[in-house]
């Protein structure tokens, strides 16, 4: 009996179990269209790529991260000097968790200015929109972990913030702070929410992310679609994967350079009791609601200024949610608007964020 | 099967006994879940200081102690009587700073300024800083809320 005999005898023994040989076929004869706006598609796979890395360096920070009050600043100083490679560890994991945050902000508005989202593709749109706001909150939940001065102050603004909301947004400040106040209780269970609630989330609204793309195949961009053309594409499999291996290596590259180059910090422990230091700043990704709130009156019209800010970002994101059904006419007037609107959006972030470094 | 002057069939009847035994139970499931995760919190009432720590304060200073678990500022007037803060920004929660030099307290978060008295005089504060009774019985300062004995 040869090799080549045995290699196909285990292959026919797991796809008479599993099924297999169907997920290979589709592989082989998936195809990527070709045209001048196809470097969109490869921000997909990237944010795959820096999702896997954050994966892999969060299990080995795990390892020697203790979420405790005490403990938590210090393990963190010792991940940084005593750990081998600690540090190096620690700073992909920061920077990766940027870098992704942003490839993610790319991939939205590329989706968002070609339409991508539109029929049949909404319930890719809507995953994607939670599978952003799980990315920030992965991002917010991971500031507080050092525990030093800047996280601390961030997460009492950040867990203050949802308090301005009618009703219930008592509850999610309790809730998110495991109490009324910002204590070693909130340390412990962001970390919770960082390594145990959130990853299942996401890998649950990944998988249907993923599988929706694969069902309905990549998205052309309108003015394919209206005239009609036959647009050239790509094998998926070897032509396009070696093509984002490329990418993907280049990425690797970039990242650990600046991973090596620009460690994070970490300050002395947080101390509850003392004042905010100044020029506190959260993460480069909230500084645009960081200054919107800066900016905002305390009062308007007799309403706590904080809570028309906060109704005005639930509402803006309930409208982003639908964003599908609501341009429903691409090509027409209301389409364009829209198309314009993700401009303005885009200046808007921008400019405060820009602002707020001033 | 429905009787003549019946509101609802019997399997209607049925039908919500159980929906509503099964939301009862759902419930019941619910409950300790959604108790587990809110932690009880009580402000305390009334925290009791030994006033030979604050003594030695001079006019126009502030210095800490802990109201729960929020940060409590005590502060010496220049006529010698105290004021006891929560030294908490009634913006975002951030903790705020007395700066001396300028009679001011200063909240670094989003830049919110309170007069010496605590009255949100600039930035995003909507309050002014929540201030706490203070009391010098014998050999103790006791801070406490309004309303309590």
């Amino acid at each position: 009996m040869n090799l080549k005999k045995i290699a196909a005898e285990i292959q026919a023994w797991f796809d008479d179990r599993f099924g297999l040989s169907a997920i290979f076929k589709f592989l082989r004869e998936k195809e990527v269209p070709q045209h001048r706006h196809s470097i969109w598609y490869y921000t997909g796979s990237t944010i795959l790529l820096l999702f896997g890395i954050q994966v892999i360096t969060g299990f080995m920070l795990v390892f020697y991260y203790k979420p405790t009050l005490e403990e938590a600043n210090k393990s963190i100083a010792r991940i940084m000097t005593e750990a081998p490679l600690g540090w190096i560890i620690r700073s992909v994991h920061f920077w990766s968790a940027s870098f992704m945050i942003a490839i993610v902000f790319i991939h939205l508005f590329s989706i968002w200015i070609a339409k991508s989202y539109r029929k049949p593709r909404e319930a890719t749109w809507m995953s994607g929109v939670f599978l952003l706001l799980i990315s920030l909150v992965f991002g917010f939940t991971g500031y507080l972990l050092p525990w030093d001065d800047l996280s601390l102050s961030a997460t009492k603004v950040g867990t203050d913030i949802p308090r301005s909301i009618p009703v219930v947004g008592i509850w999610i400040t309790k809730l998110l702070r495991g109490g009324e106040d910002v204590t070693g209780d909130t340390l412990t269970r962001f970390f919770g929410f960082h390594v145990c609630i959130l990853p299942v989330f996401i890998f649950i609204l990944l998988a249907f992310h993923i599988y929706f793309i694969q069902k309905q195949g990549m998205s052309l961009p309108l003015a394919f679609e209206n005239k009609g053309k036959k647009v050239r594409s790509l094998p998926f499999w070897p032509n396009f994967v070696y093509r984002e291996m490329i990418v993907w290596l280049v990425l690797v590259g970039i990242l650990v350079t600046v991973a090596i180059f620009l460690p994070p910090s970490l300050d002395k422990a947080a101390d509850l009791m003392a004042p905010a230091p100044e020029g506190i700043k959260p993460e480069w990704y909230f500084l645009f609601l960081f200054q919107v709130l800066k900016i905002f009156p305390a009062k308007i019209l007799f309403i706590n200024g904080d809570t028309v800010a906060v109704l005005m970002i639930a509402v803006a994101f309930v409208l982003f949610f639908f964003l599908p059904f609501i341009d429903n006419k691409p090509t027409e007037r209301k389409g364009k608007i829209i198309t314009v609107v993700a401009y303005v959006v885009i200046v808007f972030a921008v400019a405060m964020t820009v602002w707020s470094l001033l | 099967m429905k009787l003549k002057h019946s509101l609802f069939s019997r399997r209607q009847f049925l039908n919500g006994l159980l929906g509503g035994w099964l939301g009862a139970l759902a419930a019941s499931f619910l409950y300790p879940v959604v108790k587990f995760i809110f932690p009880p919190y009580r402000e305390p009432d009334k925290v009791i200081l030994p006033f030979s720590d604050y003594e030695d304060m001079g006019p126009n200073s502030v210095r800490n102690f802990p109201w729960g678990s929020k940060p409590g500022l005590i502060k010496k007037e220049d006529d010698g009587a105290y004021l006891a803060f929560v030294a908490v920004c009634t913006h975002l929660d951030c903790n705020v700073v007395y700066l001396a030099e300028q009679k001011k307290f200063f909240c670094a978060c989003h830049e919110g300024w309170y007069d010496e008295n605590g009255l949100n005089i600039g930035g995003p504060p909507p309050r002014p800083l929540r201030q706490l009774i203070i009391e010098r019985e014998g050999e103790n300062i006791i801070v406490k809320r309004e309303g309590v004995e």
